[in-house]
């Protein structure tokens, strides 16, 4: 299997004035395409930052990141919004969706960024809002949806677009256990069914539960990466 | 194509509905004054355009050359014929009269004062001038051999004569002798103060009798046809008459010209202030907006949408706040402005304002065409002035989209 995401050397260091907060100290990462790994650690070893980078919102201080081959360090920003849209697809741990939108609308949204046919937006957004279980609930805006139903709406969007890699920052963090559960169990059979990569960051161990792969962080440095054999949701 | 955008735009434009609707009061209420304003110096430049035209002036005059310079009895024309009395009968003219003109002095029997004669011929004059219509006691002239004088009311009073007594006339007349001649006042003109102590009419027979002219005059006033452009009235006059001076209003009445170009200047200067206090009123609310929203345009951003097409997304919604604006100022000026197309009496300012030569009763009148322009104006630099928060929009670090609430 090739590697969708590449990190070598990749460092990170916030600057407050002239305080330096070195968030990541060198991170060498494989993600090979199809995986379904976790991002654990304590609260500030580097998660996020990490996944900011990869999905090219901040740029790394040192290093290089590569998405399916491609370095993006340099890119210019509007090259990394299209990166971000025709191969990334992200759900945050609240506010992944675009309020005054109805789910549906929040669906067709990435599809009308990525020029499909309007004749076609409805049909492909309703399809995946019903893989999703949100049958019924497509004219909603986010307001009136659950924390878990948001997510889910996050998850049938990246599914629409159908990114290579969807990267998930602690997507369980404001659900109630089943609603973890069903989230978790829904994201492992789209990778298991479209073949897409997922990267999450997350402490809940359901989720570490189900992962083909887990990687561990403390203070800015992956301190153990663990693959397991059997994918044990499937 | 734009349809999800702008439905996001419009929905986007009611999540603050009161910093909205500020927006759109500032908008409105901006229009609003630029639209109304024109109109209204636009009836003011008008209406005092046609006062001053309708005294004496007419839209253009014809002279001997060397009239307007030295307005003597030497500088004198024939009566009109030929080629000129064929173009001013044509279509193309809509009314003429024509003058004898000079200076004079008049006397009562206390006092003298210098003045303008005018010998007119009554039934065309009529036809040029409200002055015949501003009698106020006795009558105008009858006939173009009536001989009675009209005089201001206010130079009777000066004078301290009145109707039915006599009157000497002194002028220099043709050969150059004075001559003196005494007619009877048959009627006094109200009006402007100094029209009043300016001119006193008699029959155009009989000022050409004291001055021995014959059948010369000294002035041909006239108006146009209202569809003909005056230029091309002029010009067609001109090469019917090449010899003689023809000039319009705008160089006869100065002062009438220039409240007219003042006008448009104003409304320029106004509508740069009222621009500057909208667009700051947009900038201001359009980027508490983006601050608000901080957070969506980095979500908006690490979605992939390109940076500039979140300008293009802001911009929608501030291009529809101040179109929405820019409709209601037109709804507030048409409110404010239909009710007076029947006329607006100024009476109660007139004092004041017959000094510049303002008519009474002002006719606003609409000219779409004005209208659309500052309209567009308006909208097109509006646009301009909110793509600052739109850029403030665009520059958001996606990375905030990552940020813990
Ligand atoms: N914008 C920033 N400016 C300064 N320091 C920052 C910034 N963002 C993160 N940090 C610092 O970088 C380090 C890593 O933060 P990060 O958010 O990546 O950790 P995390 O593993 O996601 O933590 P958590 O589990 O609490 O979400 C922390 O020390 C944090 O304080
Ligand atoms: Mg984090």
């Amino acid at each position: 299997m090739s590697s969708i995401i590449q990190c070598r050397g990749v460092e990170k260091i916030y600057r407050q004035g002239d305080v330096e907060v070195p968030a990541l100290r060198g991170i060498d990462l494989d993600i090979q395409a199809g995986d379904f790994a976790t991002l654990s650690g304590p609260s500030g070893s580097g998660k996020t930052t990490l996944l900011s980078l990869i999905g090219g919102l901040d740029r790394p201080t040192g290093g290089e990141i590569s998405i399916d081959g491609e370095p993006i360090s340099g890119m210019p920003k509007a090259r990394l919004a299209d990166l971000r849209l025709h191969k990334i697809g992200f759900v945050f741990q609240t506010y992944s969706l675009i309020p005054v939108l109805s789910a549906l609308e929040n669906v067709e949204f990435i599809l009308r960024l990525l020029k499909v046919p309007p004749a076609e937006r409805g049909p492909r957004a309703r399809e995946v809002l019903r893989q999703v279980g949100l049958e019924g609930l497509e004219d909603r805006r986010p307001s009136r949806l659950s924390g878990g139903q948001q997510q889910r709406v996050a998850v049938a969007r990246a599914l629409a677009s159908r990114p290579a890699i969807v990267l998930a920052d602690e997507p369980t963090a404001n659900l109630d256990s089943q609603n973890a559960e069903e989230l978790i169990a829904l994201m492992a059979e789209l990778n298991a069914t479209s073949g897409i990569t997922f990267l999450i960051a997350t402490h809940d161990s359901r989720v570490i539960a189900h992962t083909r792969r887990h990687i561990e962080m403390t203070d800015g440095r992956i301190t153990a990466d663990e693959r397991r054999g059997a994918d044990i949701a499937a | 194509m734009t349809g999800m955008f702008a439905s996001i735009a419009w929905r986007n434009l009611w999540r603050n509905p009161r910093r909205t609707l500020i927006t759109l009061v500032v908008v409105a209420v901006g229009v609003w004054s630029i639209l109304t304003f024109d109109v209204m110096l636009k009836a003011f430049g008008t209406s005092s355009r046609e006062t001053s035209l309708r005294l004496l002036t007419g839209e253009a005059q014809i002279h001997a050359p060397g009239y307007l310079e030295d307005p003597s009895v030497a500088r004198r024309m024939p009566t009109p014929g030929g080629s000129l009395l064929g173009a001013l009968d044509s279509p193309l003219v809509d009314a003429w009269a024509p003058r004898v003109r000079v200076p004079a002095i008049v006397q009562s029997e206390y006092r003298t004062r210098s003045i303008t004669l005018l010998g007119v011929s009554p039934a065309r004059e009529r036809t040029v001038s409200d002055m015949p219509a501003q009698v106020v006691a006795g009558r105008y002239l009858s006939s173009d051999t009536d001989p009675g004088i009209v005089i201001g009311q206010h130079l009777a009073e000066k004078l301290k004569t009145r109707i039915g007594k006599r009157l000497i006339i002194l002028v220099q007349s043709s050969d150059g002798r004075l001559a003196e001649t005494s007619f009877t006042i048959v009627g006094l003109f109200g009006g402007t103060q100094g029209a009043q102590d300016e001119y006193a009419f008699t029959s155009l027979r009989a000022a050409q009798g004291i001055l021995g002219v014959g059948n010369d005059v000294s002035e041909i006033s006239l108006f146009g046809a209202d569809d003909a452009n005056l230029d091309g009235v002029v010009s067609a006059l001109k090469s019917a008459a090449p010899a003689l001076d023809i000039q319009p209003w705008t160089t006869l009445s100065p002062m009438a010209y220039t409240i007219e170009t003042f006008s448009q200047t104003y409304v320029g200067i106004w509508l740069m202030i009222m621009f500057v206090l909208m667009a700051i009123g947009i900038v201001n609310t359009q980027l508490m907006a983006v601050f608000e929203r901080t957070r969506e345009f980095g979500l908006l951003q690490a979605l992939g949408m390109r940076p500039g097409l979140i300008v293009l997304q802001v911009t929608l919604e501030s291009a529809m706040l101040i179109g929405i604006g820019i409709l209601v100022g037109i709804v507030l000026m048409l409110l404010t402005v239909v009710p007076l197309l029947g006329g607006l009496d100024t009476g109660f300012l007139a004092q004041g304002m017959e000094l510049i030569g303002m008519g009474q009763i002002l006719y606003p009148r609409i000219d779409p065409a004005a209208a659309a322009g500052s309209c567009l104006v308006v909208w097109v630099l509006g646009i301009g002035a909110a793509l600052w928060p739109a850029r403030a929009a665009a520059n958001v670090d996606p990375v905030v989209a990552m940020a813990e609430l």
